[in-house]
Order: C-alpha cells, then sequence, then structure tokens
C-alpha cells in the first residue's frame, strides 16, 4: 500500500522534473537566437527574469513533493507505518534521493551557466548593499546616476531587494534538497576566485608600496557574509554545521586569495625587485602569502628567467646589472631569510657578470663612491663590520631544514659550501669571482690611478676607504694599500724637505723648475705602464739634482723616474700672447720644450728627439694644435704661430674634433696582468717539464702552487684553468700530451 | 709548504749547520731559506736564459734537478746534461751541493759527476743564486780549468778539439 504511494509520488515526482527540465530549455530556446549581440543591459534583464526562472524550477517540484511528503507523513501517523520497513524518516530519505537523482541525472551545463549568473548578481547585489558607505560617492557622481551599482539596472527598477530575497529562498529550497553544497560550491568557488583577481588586478598590480593584506582581510570578511547568506538554511540555521561550512569556505577564500595574490607578485617579481626600497611591503606581502601556499619553485624559475630576459643581455649596463643585483639581494633577504632563493635565483646574474670585463672595477667604483648611481655600495662599507653580519648568519642558519634546496647542478662548488649563504651584500658581490683578492687587487690599481692622478698628496678620503675595506678584508690583504698611503705621505715629507734645502741655496744655484715627486715603494704599487720618453735636459738635471738630495736624505736608496707619469704645469709665451698655467701631462711638456730651440720640427725629428714612437707625438702635438700654438704645414712640418690671428682662432675650432687622449690609466689593466700572469706559468711549466720530464696535470698544479709565490699581480690557478691552458698549449704544439702525462716537445 | 715536509739528510745537514754557529733556530732558518729558494725559483723563470733551466723535484724545496744544454760552439754543442742541486740549511751562506746526473766527459768533472768549481767551493758568496751557478757550470763546459783536472784523460785530451768532440759524442749517455 504504502510502496504503491511512493511509487505514485515519484512518478509525480519524475514527472515534474521532466517538466521542469522542458522549461529550461524552452527559456534557453527562447532565448538563444538572440544571445550572442545582447547588450548589456539586456543581459541584465535576462539575468533578473532567468534568476526568477531558476527559482521557479526548483519551487515548482519542490512544493509538489512537500506535498506528497506531507500526505506522506500523515498516513504513516495513522498507524499505516508499520507496513513499510525502513520508517518514515527512512521513506522520506528515499524520497529525497531519487528526486535528487533525477534531477541532477546529468545536470546540463546551461543549469550550472545560470546558477554562477545567478550568485554572480546576488554577489554585487549585496556587496553593494554592505559596501555603501565606500562605494555610494561614486554613485551619486557619475552622470547617468540612475544606474543601481549593484543590479546595474536603472535604479527605479532596481530589483536588489527581490534578488536577495530569491537568494535567500534559493538557497533554504536547495538545503531543503540537500543539494545546496552541490549545486551551489562550484559557481561559488569560481565568482571568488574571479572577483579576488579582479579585484587585485584593480588594486595591486603595479602598486609595491602599500600594504594589501589588511584590506583584503577587510574586504573577504564582507564576502564570508555573503556566503553565509548562500548557504544559510532554514534547516541548519546558527547550528553547528553551518558554521563549519562557513568556516571552511572562510579558509577556502584565504587560500585563493594567496595563491592568487602570489601568482601576480611572481610575474611582477622583477620590477618589485627594482624599485625595491620602496616595494618592501609588496615583499613582506608576498613572504606572508608565500608562506602558505608552495610557490616557491614557481616564483624561483619565473624569476630566473626574468632576471635572464630583462637583466642579462648586452644592452644592459654593467652598473645597472650591479644596482639590480645590490636590490635583489635586499629584497630577497626580506622575502627569504634563509637566502635559499636569493642564492638560486641569482646565480645566472653572478654567473653573468663573471664574464663582464669590468665587473671588478664597477664594484670597486661603487665601494669608493666614485661610481654615479651606486651609493648603496659605499654606504654599505660605511655600515662596515662584516663580523657581526656573518655572525647573524650562522645563528640562522638551520632554522628551518624544511626550507632546504639543494644548490643547482650548475651552482660553482664554493669554498664556503652551501651551508654558509651570507646576505652581506659586499660579500656576495666580492664572491662573485670566488675570491677576495681579485677585487683588492683592482682596489688598487684604482687607488693607485687616483694617487697619480690627483698629485696632491692629499689621501683623507683614500685613507678613509682603505681603512674601511681593512675591516672587510682584513689588515693583511690591505697591506699593499697601505703602504701606497704611506708612500703619499713620506713623499709629501721628503719633498719638503727637499724644496726647504733648495730653498736655502744662493741665487745661481736654483734649480730651473721646481719638481716635486711622488715616491713609490715599487714592491707594492701594481705594475706602471711602461712608456719611453726622453725628457729635455733642462728637466733631466732637476730630476738629477732631486735625486742627489734624496740619497743624501736615505742613505742606501736612489730614484728611479718614470718620466712619462705626472704633470706639468707651464706658461707658454708667445709674441702677442701668453697662455698661463696650462696643465700638461710629461710629453706635451717636453714637446713644448724642443720647441723653444727650434720653431720648426717634424714629427720624425720629434719621436727620435723624445724616444717616443711617431704615432704619439702626432697624437700629443693636436693638444698644442688646438691650443693655436703650433701649426702643421705640408712635409709633416710643425711651426710655432707666434702671432694668433683670428683666422687661425677659427680653424682651432675645427681642431677640437682632435681632441686629445681620454684619461689614460696609468695601471696596467686587468687582462694585461692575466696575459703576464699566463706568462710565468708558462715559464714555471717549461722549467718543470724540462726538469722532471712529465708529468700529470694534478702534479703540475700541485707544483705551481707550491712553488710560484703569489703575490698582488700573481694570483693562483685553478686547476680547470690549468688544464684550458695546457691544451691551449698542446693545441699550439707546445706541448704534447700522452694518457694524462704532459711533456715537452723534443727540440727541433 | 715544503718547510714541512723535511728531507732526512736536509734536516741532518741543518743541525750541522747549526753545530757550527747557526745561531738562530734551524726551523726559523729554514723558513727563510725556502723564502729566499722560492726567490731564486722566481728569479731563473723570470730570466727567461736560453739552455739553462732548474726546478725542485718534489714538494721538497731543498733539493732541485737541473739541466743544462751545452752551449753553442762548443765540443757539448746538442748535448743535454741532468744535474742535482741540494741546498744545505745553511744557504745561501753555505754553497749548494752540485754534481752531474747524466755522465760527463770533462776534465773538471769526476766519474762520479762532482764538479772542481771554484765557485761551488771556496769562493762561494751568498750573492750567488741557483741561475749564477748554472751559468758558471755551462761556461767551464767550454772552458775547463786544465789546471787542476779531475778527469786527467780529458784534460788530455782537450787540446786536440776534433777527438775530444768524437769520443765525447761516442760516450754521451743520456
Amino acid at each position: 500500500m504504502v510502496d504503491l504511494i511512493v511509487l505514485s509520488l515519484l512518478v509525480a515526482a519524475s514527472l515534474t522534473v521532466l517538466e521542469m527540465q522542458i522549461t529550461v530549455e524552452q527559456v534557453l530556446q527562447y532565448h538563444s537566437g538572440s544571445l550572442q549581440p545582447q547588450s548589456s543591459v539586456w543581459f541584465v534583464k535576462f539575468t533578473r527574469d532567468h534568476s526568477i526562472v531558476v527559482l521557479m524550477n526548483f519551487r515548482h517540484p519542490l512544493f509538489v513533493l512537500l506535498g506528497g511528503l506531507k500526505s506522506l507523513g500523515m498516513w504513516q501517523e495513522e498507524g499505516h507505518g508499520d507496513l513499510c520497513g525502513p520508517g518514515p524518516r527512512g521513506l522520506q530519505e528515499r524520497a529525497f534521493t531519487i528526486i535528487r537523482a533525477l534531477l541532477l541525472f546529468s545536470p546540463s551545463p546551461v543549469l550550472q551557466e545560470r546558477v554562477l549568473e545567478f550568485y554572480s548578481r546576488t554577489f554585487s547585489v549585496y556587496m553593494n548593499q554592505e559596501g555603501e558607505a565606500e562605494d555610494g560617492a561614486e554613485v551619486t557622481d557619475s552622470p547617468e546616476g540612475a544606474v543601481c551599482p549593484g543590479c546595474a539596472v536603472p535604479t527605479q527598477q532596481c530589483w536588489c531587494q527581490d534578488a536577495l530575497k530569491q537568494l535567500q529562498e534559493l538557497s533554504h529550497i536547495l538545503s531543503k534538497l540537500q543539494l545546496l553544497e552541490w549545486v551551489s560550491s562550484e559557481a561559488v568557488t569560481s565568482i571568488l576566485h574571479k572577483l579576488i583577481e579582479q579585484r587585485m588586478e584593480q588594486h595591486c598590480r603595479g602598486e609595491y608600496e602599500r600594504s594589501f593584506l589588511l584590506e583584503f582581510q577587510e574586504w573577504l570578511e564582507l564576502v564570508l557574509g555573503w556566503l553565509s547568506k548562500v548557504f544559510a538554511s532554514e534547516v541548519h540555521t546558527d547550528s553547528l554545521s553551518g558554521s563549519s561550512v562557513l568556516k571552511q569556505w572562510r579558509c577556502h577564500m584565504h587560500q585563493f586569495f594567496c595563491r592568487i595574490y602570489v601568482n601576480m607578485r611572481i610575474e611582477e617579481l622583477f620590477s618589485i625587485i627594482r624599485d625595491f626600497p620602496e616595494s618592501k611591503a609588496a615583499i613582506e606581502d608576498l613572504k606572508f602569502c608565500l608562506e602558505r601556499t608552495n610557490q616557491r619553485q614557481q616564483l624561483l624559475t619565473s624569476l630566473k628567467s626574468a632576471f635572464e630576459s630583462r637583466l642579462l643581455h648586452p644592452g644592459v649596463h654593467t652598473s645597472d646589472i650591479l644596482t639590480v643585483y645590490i636590490s635583489a639581494i635586499k629584497a630577497l633577504r626580506e622575502l627569504d631569510p634563509s637566502m635559499v632563493i636569493l642564492q638560486v635565483a641569482c646565480q645566472p646574474i653572478r654567473k653573468y657578470l663573471r664574464t663582464r670585463e669590468d665587473t671588478v672595477r664597477q664594484i670597486v667604483a661603487g665601494l669608493t663612491g666614485d661610481a654615479e648611481g651606486c651609493s648603496d655600495l659605499a654606504s654599505e662599507l660605511s655600515r662596515g663590520d662584516p663580523v657581526t653580519l656573518e655572525m647573524q648568519d650562522s645563528d640562522e642558519e638551520g632554522n628551518d631544514p624544511e626550507d632546504w634546496t639543494p644548490d643547482p647542478t650548475d651552482a660553482v662548488p664554493d669554498k664556503m659550501g652551501s651551508k654558509h649563504r651570507s646576505s652581506d651584500i659586499i660579500s656576495l658581490l666580492v664572491s662573485i669571482y670566488g675570491s677576495k683578492n681579485i677585487f683588492i687587487d683592482e682596489y688598487r690599481a684604482v687607488l693607485a690611478d687616483r694617487l697619480l692622478h690627483q698629485l696632491n698628496y692629499n689621501t683623507a678620503r683614500e685613507i678613509r676607504n682603505v681603512e674601511l675595506l681593512k675591516l672587510r678584508f682584513g689588515e693583511s690583504h690591505m697591506h699593499y694599500c697601505e703602504v701606497m698611503l704611506k708612500d703619499m705621505a713620506d713623499s709629501r715629507r721628503i719633498n719638503s724637505n727637499i724644496r726647504e734645502e733648495e730653498s736655502r741655496l744662493s741665487e745661481e744655484d736654483q734649480p730651473p723648475l721646481s719638481l716635486s715627486a711622488i715616491i713609490l715603494s715599487s714592491e707594492f704599487w701594481p705594475q706602471l705602464k711602461e712608456e719611453k720618453l726622453e725628457l729635455p735636459p733642462v728637466v733631466c738635471q732637476a730630476m738629477e739634482a732631486y735625486t742627489h738630495r734624496y740619497e743624501k736624505l736615505k742613505a742606501m736608496r736612489t730614484l728611479s723616474w718614470k718620466p712619462h707619469l705626472g704633470s706639468v704645469t707651464l706658461d707658454v709665451e708667445l709674441e702677442d700672447r701668453t697662455l698661463t698655467n696650462l696643465n700638461v701631462s710629461p710629453i706635451h711638456a717636453a714637446i713644448i720644450l724642443h720647441f723653444q730651440e727650434k720653431s720648426s720640427w717634424t714629427v720624425e725629428e720629434l719621436s727620435v728627439k723624445l724616444g717616443a714612437p711617431k704615432e704619439l707625438v702626432h697624437r700629443k702635438l693636436a693638444l698644442w694644435q688646438q691650443h693655436g700654438v703650433l701649426r702643421e704645414e705640408a712635409g709633416g712640418h710643425y711651426y710655432v704661430v707666434e702671432t694668433g690671428s683670428s683666422k687661425e682662432k677659427m680653424e682651432r675650432g675645427m681642431m677640437l674634433i682632435d681632441s686629445d687622449e681620454e684619461r689614460d690609466s696609468n695601471t696596467t689593466t686587468q687582462s694585461e696582468q692575466r696575459e703576464e700572469k699566463l706568462q710565468l706559468f708558462w715559464a714555471y711549466i717549461q722549467a718543470m717539464l724540462t726538469n722532471l720530464d712529465s708529468m700529470t696535470l694534478e702534479r703540475i698544479h700541485s707544483m705551481l702552487r707550491m712553488f710560484v709565490a703569489t703575490g698582488p699581480v700573481i694570483t693562483e690557478m685553478d686547476i680547470n684553468e690549468l688544464e684550458a691552458f695546457l691544451q691551449r698549449k698542446v693545441r699550439e704544439h707546445q706541448l704534447l700530451v700522452s694518457g694524462d702525462v704532459y711533456r715537452l716537445p723534443k727540440p727541433n | 709548504m715544503a718547510s714541512q715536509n723535511m728531507d732526512p739528510t736536509a734536516a741532518a745537514a741543518s743541525s750541522n749547520a747549526a753545530l757550527k754557529g747557526n745561531e738562530s733556530g734551524s726551523s726559523a732558518a729554514r723558513g727563510s731559506v725556502s723564502k729566499r729558494l722560492q726567490q731564486e725559483l722566481m728569479t731563473l723563470m723570470m730570466s727567461g736564459d736560453k739552455g739553462i733551466s732548474a726546478f725542485p723535484e718534489s714538494d721538497n724545496l731543498f733539493k732541485w734537478v737541473g739541466t743544462i744544454n751545452g752551449a753553442q760552439g762548443t765540443v757539448y754543442e746538442g748535448l743535454r746534461y741532468r744535474l742535482s742541486l741540494d741546498f744545505p740549511a745553511g744557504y745561501p751562506y753555505q754553497a749548494p751541493r752540485v754534481k752531474f746526473v747524466t755522465p760527463c766527459f770533462h776534465p773538471n768533472v769526476d766519474e762520479q759527476g762532482f764538479i772542481c768549481l771554484d765557485i761551488l767551493k771556496d769562493k762561494w758568496s751568498a750573492l750567488y743564486d741557483v741561475r749564477s751557478i748554472l751559468l758558471s757550470i755551462q761556461s767551464l763546459l767550454g772552458e775547463p780549468n786544465n789546471e787542476s783536472p779531475l778527469n786527467t784523460a780529458a784534460a788530455e785530451m782537450w787540446d786536440n778539439q776534433d777527438a775530444f768532440k768524437a769520443h765525447l759524442h761516442l760516450t754521451f749517455q743520456k
């Protein structure tokens, strides 16, 4: 009997369901013809209509069913219950199950779509009402003024209230059907995703100076209010299960938020790093979110490729690469105190910097505060005290074993090993080359250059720098530089001594020109450029006199002059004009001095006189032409222009193009030094193979390590470098290799 | 470096040197000797002299192997001699012990390869170095001192350069 009733009920139900599906399809067919090119207003209207359709579709079968169930319940209460097995409750369950099954036997995508639309609409309605305070101003300001921001139809026709009511109704129906979760979670998820993304695009993209965490937190709480409406049900109103569902959604939402935020920031990380000190807020946000998502790997890959495509190509100046690298160190140090990200992501930068010739020079320039734009390094240096920095690092070590990732396979096996990750900017920069010696050498060269160029014994700034570097690199490494500075101080003293002595001489014994010298201890200074230059006798005499006095002052020592280095201040007196206080190089001065005795010279004659190559002399003559003192005439003859005419001055303007040299460096360049080093190593290798016949690569390497006195110029050679060098020599037939032993080819 | 890997014979020599009134501690002296030898090696490498060469034979800086090519225009031209150089701990105040490893038929070289050269004996001075020793031996090959020969047969044959050269090349063994 009961079964029969149930059966009939089910038939009724299935019929309604069928009916419902037909309705839906009808509605769709009705609209599908004109679906694509609709205006948004129409679409909104359609949505409104449709939201009612959706609601009706659910409401109609439900009423039928509920009616049936009610009568079913009555039947049972009247005592017929014992006839059926599972009892009224079980029966009800079964009925629901069958309805659910029928309803969602094949959930049409259209249904999902409609649900999605409906929820989006109600969401914006809800958010509009809740967030009225903040958005209210905008509404009144908009020129139309008539569109309700919630339901996007003219205010007169606003159906916001209806929508909310409908939402509540739908929720209740669905929860009664126990379909709430099933129908809405997918829609809600995608809505949340889309909205968070949208909001983030609008508010956060490109905006690194503000933290968005709190702002979003508040917003998410608002959204949670809407969710509570969606998942509200008559049955479970403020029961435990309802709030646990909400709790779950809250978790989901935070997860969405973090993930979307991290995704966006990962894309923008390069720009964030570039702006670092200003973008600290973004980094902190990212750090917070990154800890909640598992996207470190993604971040690393993306950052690495960003570096490679945006930074590491020939179009970027080395100093800019360094600037970004420094920002990256600072930023990633905030982001990941374990320094793993820093180490791995910056590997390509370090590798690339190693291939740039001027990296060391740029870093050293930065350290000494010479470089424009790289003031960071200088201030970093003066912040000083690396010892405490290192200590902090080692304390932090091992904090987070979970974070450990192996070094990438292409990582340079540095001496410190992967355990030691320094965050100290200077140590990191210096370690690009694996050894600080190369930096100290470069610094020495820069220092030498500066001291030799300024020629005024004034070393206050350099002393400060050397002291700071001493804190960094240790006393012993800066020893050479200290000696150089001491040389300057000594020179000043010796110079004033000699001057004093000279001033005590009688009038006719006074030297014809006043000569000051900087006396360098040759052992400690970098290799100076060798250039031959014969100075005019007057100058030579002055130098001799100076040497003589020096020898008297410092017994057992003498001076060996570098005639091509230095500067000369002179006045050129011509018939009608005088050029005063010209500051020129010794060779310029020597050239013009020769014109004092003879007013016409050829380049060849001058070249012989000066002992300098013709091209050089020719180049140097340009300066005097530029000053209008000399004039070139046919046959390579140069004449003194005793009377300057205005016409000549015109020509002088033209001469400026042929202007003289850039600021030459006095010291040998790095590549020259490298070549010199290789030459020396080759001499050693030849000698050991001559005397010991044949040797393996390892033996040669260890012999070199043992016996080559490494100094400031000669640094160690690692075994790979050595192997490459030996192979080069083999290719040049200067060396034979058989098996793994090297030998020299037999003479002739 | 090398000073940690003491050769027992060199160590004995160093204690000898200490007995002979070398006041400073032998290890300290050894350090400075090592430094000097390293410096000499560097000088030798930088000099680029043709026909002479030397290098420590192992990680012991106190034992070197030297190579001398006979100078052009002498009967020794085209021959190549290996030598051993042994530096006492008292170096450079004591002369190094230098001998031929390759047998050398020469008026001033005996069958064991010992060399009779004044600067290696009584005329030794701390101003000499490996380079000057090797250059001296190279020139000794072409200009023997026949006054005090160690190898009288060679000294007698010296005047007949052709015969000497023939004998020399016949008996030369690497």
